[in-house]
């Protein structure tokens, strides 16, 4: 037993002092949702992608989330945190609640390492914090797309479907759905289910299905997750209004798309995440490694509208978890 | 003995059943919402809508309230539901085998994560909450890995074939979803194993006392790996059901029902340390269980309370359930 | 030898070498570099949050309860502070008496449900679990319009409770040194300690003995309540804001690190040194992989198969403690 320990303590010793050959190219942190969070597994998918470049040349890509959205602000000021106590050469981080990360990002700046913000904050957050640029689309704008679209189709008594009250990336879209479809002449509400119906798309579906009952001139819909679109689209069925109620959505997968072409629902919200992902980490590796940047301040990657005109493209990329 | 007086004793024998009070409390909360929910609720549609809800989570309720009887705990559930969503939609979606061996590699996964419980449980003295929430975060993590390893991403997409569809996906007049039906079934061959079978009395004695059951001859340990086992198999069941009504699984499923097959057991009488409870109690647990978070959506209730009434429903359903079972055990037959 | 296998006996064995596995895994397997680890504030933030929780729910399950409202009452703490000193903008102070007083309401709600009825402890903080999830989303959607609300806490506040020292490490572990030395004290010390342990073991048998069982549990709840109510309070005035939440994530993470803490869930053996390294332990398993090369996407396995092994170890040096017996001298 004794030598057991030894052992093992000699050999985790042994293993630490060992020194790593210090890589020439850079070491890119970057702050995501999530792992099994559908939108940003894309997300991942498209920093990786650049990763490779990355590692070809001699650095790395770190992915750092969170293990769930019960406190993302905090949350997600801890990485950032974390990646410059990793000494990172630059980082990628979003900025889901100014208040509780801001902090965290003036201490990057302080450190000197070049950052750049995506997918939540807009370039007023980059120009405020000093980053380098913005990547991405703006949550509270693709909640206006939609509500827009479909106020723009007739739709005009909207509800947003909210299964994960309190994460600021889905109370932006709530909102913006909310100003979008008012903007267009409409009006809105928010419906936040339960924590009992965490993960449940029956009971995703059952409750947009009583909710339609009971407000029956509502026929504007809006899903702010992968798996409550499809249940929506079981929950209207059921409610009776197929054909009545219009359904529009946050980002989108094989099954999104199924619907979108069958016709149950009318658009979904692209913000690309792939996008994001990829070139917030190309951008950061191209300028560590040689000094180059990219003029344009703001790189939108979104919100563009996926509906029945334009889905044969984005179905192939939906297939290959990309889109 | 007066006519009279017959009835009311056996009234009272009915009083103390432990299913009463949640036979009580099930009636209350419907008259509730009725109230508020008004006629849409008290129809098809509203009937429908809680069902619905019910069959999925009364499935996985049921064993769960087994296991909890026989002293038991299986927070597993909530990551077997997604893991045998997408073990169906990767088998049979992605890779196009026929659906039937997708549908038995989800219900094999199940049995699988059940076998792994229940041979952990017996076989070392950890703790079965301990236990099953490390094979959760296990199974959790399995789930993730693999699904982005094959599909590259945490969604799967099918598109089942008609028959299954009917026979697993599909709603009775466009509301009553099969899943219903199957539940039915699930509750009368659960019935039947628990109250009409030498099993059932097992299951009891088990969850009164253990050392004396194995003492008395009951092969424990294969019962306890058998409950868990059961519970897999349902958890893996509802997640089969899911992904061929709704076409798509999702590694982020599944957490909820953790809790929320807990909570249905304990309204509907099961006592948690176990020997005492009934499948009609766990049924009527259930039902209670969807109709207030059914209800809420159908009254004119601001949603967001809809946390609230749910929790302060749990609470007076337990108490209430407190009181009557202190009744039954200090109940002494009027003598003639 | 004798000191090796004296420390082996110790409830906090399991969760020590729990932790000297985790490192050696991550560093032989994962490539960490341990001294940039070493260096790393996150983990020890997390260990400093999560333990502070972890502190009186560990104590809870040594006298053979549980608490899973803690869950809700992190949030709880954070939204109530953010929402009168924020919101309304009251004094801070009244805004964190705000957050513990909650915490006590609900812990005497608990504890008196747990006293006075049958009902089994984890199905009552069930229910007040999901009753306070329900309380905070209410509070915070009908009195403020949103799901986050924003503070800003004078300094004396900020000092106090939500500053970093160094520029990485939350002032809040200072708030959990203090506090584990004071629980180590209280039940190692004292004889509410032994009151604990000797509810775990027997309730009844302690009651008889002249244990004030009730009281005691309903002054474990309230503490349960508080200090998940203070953790929360002091994220609010730390990170400038607040968010609701259902805070579920929290429950399995406490007692996770309480059960690697050497804890029996049985109830009556554990140690507060055990609680405070299960805290670390769980703390470098959860935030340890962002140093390694391994894939976030196994992350959840590593936790599940680090927690089964920390607990079959728990129950093997558990035996062996409880088996020992001091060998004989030798007759002369």
């Amino acid at each position: 037993m004794k030598k057991t320990i030894k052992f093992v303590l000699a050999a985790a010793l042994l293993a630490s002092t060992a020194t790593v050959a210090l890589a020439d190219g850079a070491k890119i942190f970057v702050v995501g949702g999530k792992a099994d969070d559908p939108f940003w597994s894309i997300v991942k998918r498209g920093a990786e992608d650049a990763g490779k470049v990355v590692s070809a040349e001699g650095g790395k890509v770190v992915w750092l989330a969170p293990q769930n959205y019960d406190n993302l602000g905090v949350d997600a000021a801890e990485l950032i945190r974390q990646a410059i106590d990793q000494k990172a050469d630059a980082i990628v981080a979003p900025d889901w609640a100014p208040a509780a990360m801001d902090p965290a990002f003036q201490a990057v700046k302080a450190a000197g390492i070049p950052f750049i913000v995506y997918n939540a904050g807009g370039i007023q957050a980059a120009d405020r914090l000093g980053a380098m640029n913005y990547v991405g689309a703006v949550d509270y704008l693709g909640g206006v797309a939609g509500g827009d679209y479909l106020a723009k189709a007739g739709h005009k008594s909207g509800v947003c479907v909210n299964s994960l009250p309190g994460a600021a990336n889905i109370e932006d879209y709530c909102k913006g759905f909310g100003d979008g479809i008012k903007k267009a002449g409409g009006k809105s509400d928010v419906l936040p289910l339960p924590a009992t119906a965490e993960g449940n798309v029956t009971a995703v579906a059952q409750a947009v299905r009583a909710y339609l009952l009971q407000h029956p001139d509502v026929d504007a819909i809006f899903a702010t997750a992968n798996l409550d679109a499809v249940g929506i689209v079981q929950g209207i069925a059921q409610a009776g209004k197929a054909g009545k109620a219009h359904l529009c959505g946050i980002n989108f997968d094989q099954a999104i798309l199924a619907q979108i072409a069958a016709g149950t629902q009318d658009c979904a919200i692209d913000q690309q995440g792939y996008q994001q992902g990829f070139y917030a980490v190309s951008i950061l590796n191209g300028y560590v490694n040689y000094g180059l940047s990219i003029p344009t301040r703001e790189i939108l990657t979104g919100p563009g509208v996926v509906d029945n005109t334009n889905i044969k493209a984005t179905m192939a990329g939906a297939k290959g978890g990309t889109r | 003995m007066t006519a009279g007086a017959s009835i009311s004793s056996n009234l009272g024998r009915l009083a103390r059943r432990p299913e009463a009070g949640s036979l009580v409390g099930l009636i209350v909360i419907y008259i509730f919402f009725a109230i508020l929910g008004g006629q849409v609720f008290l129809g098809a549609p509203g009937w429908s809508s809680w069902l619905n809800m019910a069959a999925e989570v009364g499935t996985i309720a049921l064993p769960v309230g087994l296991l909890m009887i026989a002293g038991e705990l299986d927070i597993s559930v909530g990551s077997v539901l997604p893991a045998s969503s997408l073990t169906v939609a990767i088998l049979s979606g992605r890779w196009g085998l026929p659906i039937y061996i997708g549908i038995a590699g989800g219900l094999g996964v199940g049995l699988a994560v059940g076998l792994f419980n229940g041979l952990l449980v017996t076989r070392t003295r950890i703790p079965s909450l301990i236990l099953t929430i490390g094979s959760m975060f296990g199974v959790m993590g399995l789930t993730l890995g693999f699904t982005i390893w094959i599909a590259g991403s945490t969604g799967v997409f099918i598109v089942p074939d008609p028959l299954t569809k009917t026979l697993l996906g599909s709603a009775l007049g466009g509301m009553f979803q099969v899943g219903i039906f199957w539940w039915a079934g699930f509750v009368v061959v659960i019935y039947g194993l628990l109250h009409l079978s030498t099993w059932g009395n097992w299951i009891f004695a088990l969850g009164g006392d253990k050392e004396s059951a194995r003492n008395a001859g009951i092969p424990t340990q294969k019962l306890t790996i058998q409950l868990y086992m059961l519970s897999g198999f349902a958890a893996a069941f509802v997640g089969v059901t899911q992904v061929i009504t709704f076409g798509s699984a999702q590694v982020a499923a599944g957490s909820s029902f953790i809790f929320n097959s807990i909570m249905c057991v304990v309204i509907g009488g099961v006592i948690l340390t176990g020997g005492a409870g009934s499948v009609i109690g766990i049924v009527l647990g259930t039902m209670t269980f969807a109709i207030v978070n059914q209800g809420i959506f159908f009254s004119g209730l601001d949603p967001n309370f809809g946390s609230i009434i749910i929790g302060a429903l749990l609470l007076t359903a337990v108490l209430s359930n407190d009181t009557f079972r202190a009744m039954a055990l200090s109940y002494v037959a009027k003598k003639k | 030898m004798n000191m090796i296998n004296a420390f082996l006996r110790r409830p906090a064995a399991a969760s020590v070498l729990s932790l000297i596995i985790v490192l050696a895994f991550y560093v032989l397997i994962g490539g960490v570099d341990l001294g940039r680890l070493a260096g790393a504030a996150s983990w020890v933030n997390f260990a400093a949050n999560l333990g502070i929780v972890a502190l009186p729910v560990g104590l809870l399950m040594i006298a053979g309860e549980i608490d899973i409202s803690i869950g809700a009452m992190i949030p709880a703490g954070s939204i109530t502070t953010a929402i009168l000193s924020g919101y309304y903008g009251l004094p801070i102070g009244v805004g964190m008496a705000g957050a513990l007083a909650l915490g006590v309401l609900v812990g005497l709600v608990n504890g008196l449900l747990a006293v006075r009825t049958t009902v089994p402890t984890l199905i009552i903080t069930l229910g007040t679990l999901v009753g306070m999830q329900g309380v905070v989303l209410s509070a915070a959607v009908l009195l403020t319009g949103n799901a986050s609300v924003a503070l800003t806490s004078p300094d004396w506040a900020k000092f106090a409770f939500g500053h970093l020292i160094a520029g990485s490490y939350q002032v809040i572990i200072v708030w959990w040194l203090i506090l584990t030395i004071l629980f180590a004290f209280v039940v190692h010390y004292t004889r509410y300690g032994n009151w604990i342990f000797a509810m775990g073991g027997d309730k009844i048998s302690a009651r008889n003995a002249g244990i004030p069982t009730r009281g005691l549990t309903i002054v474990l709840f309230v503490l349960s309540a508080s200090c998940a109510a203070f953790v929360g309070m002091c994220q609010a005035i730390q990170f400038n804001s607040a968010q609701v939440s259902g805070g579920m994530g929290y429950i399995f993470n406490t007692i996770v690190s309480i059960v690697v803490g050497g804890v029996l869930l049985t109830g009556g053996f554990g140690s507060v040194s055990g609680i405070f390294f299960g805290a670390l332990t769980f703390a470098i398993v959860s935030q340890g992989i962002y140093f390694t090369n391994i894939d976030r996407n196994w992350s959840n396995l590593i936790i599940g198969v680090m927690l089964l092994i920390a607990v079959a170890m728990n129950e093997a040096f558990r035996r062996r403690a409880l088996a020992y017996s001091p060998r004989k001298r030798k007759a002369a």
